[in-house]
């Protein structure tokens, strides 16, 4: 039996499979789809990389330091969702927000599915256990 | 019918009397005086606030025979131009000159800085009108075909802007406009003071653009609406997109939790081959299922966590109540507290949403 870190390394990677299987053609879809198969060599046994960048302050990475200009507050912001958003990088302005609005619409129905499994699996659990004895 | 009513269009003019408005205004007294035909054109007050009305009435007039976005315009307004009002030739002629482009996505054109750019009249056959109005309208319009060629220049690239002089050149701008569906090309009016030229034109058309994406993104995430500033907008969307792959993970960490025995061991299947076999839980290696079954489950709610096989203890419940489930499943952002079982039983409960990034927080401490 894996460990729970390994399992859910892999649960995770489903589920973003499971975005990018159901919001094909979208170009951060492939670019995921496209991170995904990368790193599959890398973590088919459970490596600590996550497909899904987490790193708890995005700016950080970006050394930021103190914004005055506005027009460079929007721009590291800007930089920023380019990296959250698979495949940003290579986007202009208009067609980041594009895919960062569609992007925001499949994780939360990604989120959504999640829960509700956790939700279910977690009651039969409980009815299992409940049953057995 | 009220043509002076607020159409919502063009109401941000500058009190500024050009040739256009004039025009228009004339316009809205035809109008009215088709309407009422005690009407006494001359004693339509010509004051700046009439000015004002007058170009909205007279695109609201446009907008109201041609609703339909992007629609040819030569022919519609040629064509299918009937107005409930009398049928006067010069009429006709001149509501044929004006025609509504609309922009490609609906929110741009309603949204973005000034109404008034949004949307611009246009002459589409300007050039070889067969019946000419009374030569009083003549000297109006070479001025106003300028301005007409000047906001065109943005859409029509640089040719137009060496064939200004030459009127000819609105013509195959309109037939190119009209032809093609593909390219719908934004016109925006100058505003007073700002640069007309073709650059600051494609500028702020695209600036609008990004303005209405904007508006899109902030409806999407919660509690968006009231920021102002583009900055902190931005800031909650990150913020809003990082909250949620970070969920993805909790929950894929919940999910690993809650039953020792889901693993999904074939990884390889899923991640190279077309159609994904099922990842099984209870730890077996992955196998080619039957993908027809799951071809159907093309929905975003679903994941890549419903493709997992039914082992009966599982999937009974689905199975039970299949149509409760598929509904579930598309209502993202309901609470369902009788998730799959009849609301007597509580045995499932569904946790409401805000309670579970507190726990997620507390688990991700103590692991």
């Amino acid at each position: 039996n894996a460990s729970l870190a390994e399992r859910s390394q892999r649960i995770k990677m489903a589920a973003e499979m499971g975005l990018v299987r159901s919001s094909r053609g979208r170009h951060w879809s492939r670019a995921l789809g496209r991170r995904l198969l990368q790193r599959e060599g890398i973590t088919g046994c459970g490596c600590k990389n996550a497909a899904l960048s987490t790193s708890s302050n995005v700016f950080e990475d970006l050394g930021v330091r103190e914004i005055e200009d506005e027009a460079a507050e929007i721009g590291t912001r800007v930089r920023a969702l380019q990296r959250l958003v698979p495949g940003g990088e290579e986007l202009g302005l208009e067609r980041l927000f594009e895919e960062t609005a569609d992007y925001i619409e499949a994780l939360q129905g990604q989120v959504s599915a999640m829960r509700a499994m956790s939700c279910l699996l977690d009651g039969l659990e409980r009815e299992k256990r409940m049953m057995g004895k | 019918m009220e043509p002076r009513g607020s159409s919502g269009v063009g109401s941000g003019n500058s009190g500024t009397y050009t040739p256009e408005i004039a025009e228009s205004l004339r316009f809205e007294e035809e109008i009215q005086s088709l309407i009422d035909p005690s009407f006494d054109a001359s004693s339509a007050a010509g004051g700046s606030f009439t000015a004002l009305l007058g170009l909205p009435a007279n695109q609201a007039v446009e907008l109201l025979h041609h609703p339909g976005p992007g629609e040819p315009p030569a022919s519609a307004a040629t064509d299918t131009l009937r107005l409930p009002f009398g049928c006067s030739s010069t009429f006709v002629e001149r509501a044929a000159r004006f025609s509504v482009f609309a922009t490609d996505d609906s929110p741009a054109s309603s949204s973005g800085g000034g109404l008034s750019p949004g949307l611009k009249a246009e002459p589409p056959d300007s050039d070889s009108p067969p019946t000419l109005p009374a030569p009083a309208g003549k000297p109006r319009r070479p001025s106003k075909r300028k301005e007409c060629e000047k906001s065109k220049a943005k859409a029509v690239a640089k040719k137009s802007k060496s064939a200004e002089e030459n009127t000819s050149a609105a013509k195959p701008a309109a037939e190119e406009n009209t032809s093609g569906d593909k390219l719908p090309y934004v016109h925006v009016r100058a505003r007073r003071g700002q640069a007309t030229d073709s650059h600051s034109l494609a500028e702020r058309a695209r600036r609008e653009k990004i303005n209405a994406r904007m508006k899109l993104l902030q409806e999407l995430v919660p509690g968006c609406s009231k920021i102002t500033g583009t900055a902190l907008v931005l800031d909650e969307i990150i913020n809003h997109v990082q909250s949620l792959q970070r969920q993805v993970e909790f929950l894929s960490m919940k999910l690993a939790a809650v039953n020792p025995r889901i693993d999904f061991s074939g990884l390889d299947h899923i991640l190279s081959a077309e159609c994904g076999p099922l990842a099984v839980a209870s730890g077996c290696g992955g196998g080619a299922s039957d993908p027809a079954m799951w071809a159907s489950d093309t929905a975003a709610s679903t994941g890549g966590i419903r493709r997992m096989p039914a082992p009966p203890q599982i999937w009974h419940l689905d199975v039970v109540h299949p149509q409760q489930s598929s509904t579930v499943w598309e209502n993202n952002g309901v609470a369902h507290p009788h998730f799959l079982l009849s609301p007597a039983t509580s045995l499932v409960g569904y946790d409401p949403a805000s309670s579970v990034p507190l726990n997620s927080n507390r688990l991700k401490t103590e692991l």
